[in-house]
C-alpha cells in the first residue's frame, strides 16, 4: 500500500458501506420484483390487446368493403348519366 | 475506413495496457473502502444505527455547520443511490424497465 498516489484509502465507516451493500441489495430484489410484476401485466394486456385486434380488423375489412362498393357504384351513377 | 477498422484491435489493446495500472490502483482502494461490511463490524454498526435514531430523536441533527450538514446530505445520498443501481441490476435494463 506504499505507492499509492493518493495516499492510504479512507477507512471508510461500516455503517456507511452497511448502508450501500444493504441498499444495493435492496435495488436488487426490488427491481427483480418490478420487473417480474409489470411483465406479467404487460402480458395480460398483450393477450386482451391481440384478442381485439382480430376483432377490429374484422370490422376495419367490412368497412372497407362497404365504403368500396359504395365507390364503385357511384362511379358507375357518373358514367350511366353521361 | 478499411484501415481505421483494421486499428481497432491494437487501439483496444493499447487502451487496456494503458488503463491496467490505474485499475489497480483503483481495486487497491476499492478493496479497502467498498468491502462489505465484516461480521465483527456488526457492533460499530449498531451503534451507528442507534446515534442516527437519537440524533433524530433528539434533534440534534439541526446542530450542525452548514459543512457538516452538506457532507452528511452528500454521503446519504451516495448511499441512496446505491439502491437505483441495485434496481437497475435486478431489472436488468439500465432505462426503464424492458417488459
Amino acid at each position: 500500500m506504499s505507492e499509492l498516489p493518493f495516499g492510504p484509502p479512507v477507512r471508510v465507516s461500516p455503517l456507511i458501506r452497511f448502508g450501500r451493500w444493504s441498499f444495493l441489495g435492496a435495488g436488487i430484489l426490488y427491481g427483480a420484483f418490478h420487473q417480474s410484476r409489470l411483465s406479467k401485466r404487460e402480458e395480460k394486456l398483450r393477450e386482451i390487446e391481440a384478442k381485439e385486434k382480430v376483432i377490429r380488423d374484422e370490422k376495419l375489412k367490412k368497412e372497407k368493403a362497404i365504403a368500396a362498393a359504395a365507390e364503385i357504384k357511384a362511379l358507375e351513377e357518373m358514367v350511366a348519366k353521361k | 475506413m478499411a484501415s481505421a477498422v483494421g486499428k481497432i484491435p491494437a487501439l483496444v489493446s493499447t487502451a487496456i495496457t494503458l488503463a491496467r495500472p490505474k485499475f489497480n490502483i483503483f481495486m487497491k482502494y476499492a478493496r479497502v473502502e467498498l468491502a462489505p461490511p465484516k461480521l465483527s463490524e456488526i457492533p460499530q454498526i449498531k451503534a451507528g444505527i442507534g446515534k442516527l435514531l437519537t440524533s433524530a430523536k433528539t434533534g440534534a441533527w439541526k446542530n450542525q455547520t452548514v459543512k457538516q450538514a452538506t457532507l452528511n446530505a452528500l454521503v446519504g445520498a451516495e448511499v441512496i443511490f446505491w439502491f437505483y443501481i441495485g434496481e437497475c441490476i435486478g431489472k436488468r435494463h439500465i432505462v426503464g424497465y424492458d417488459v
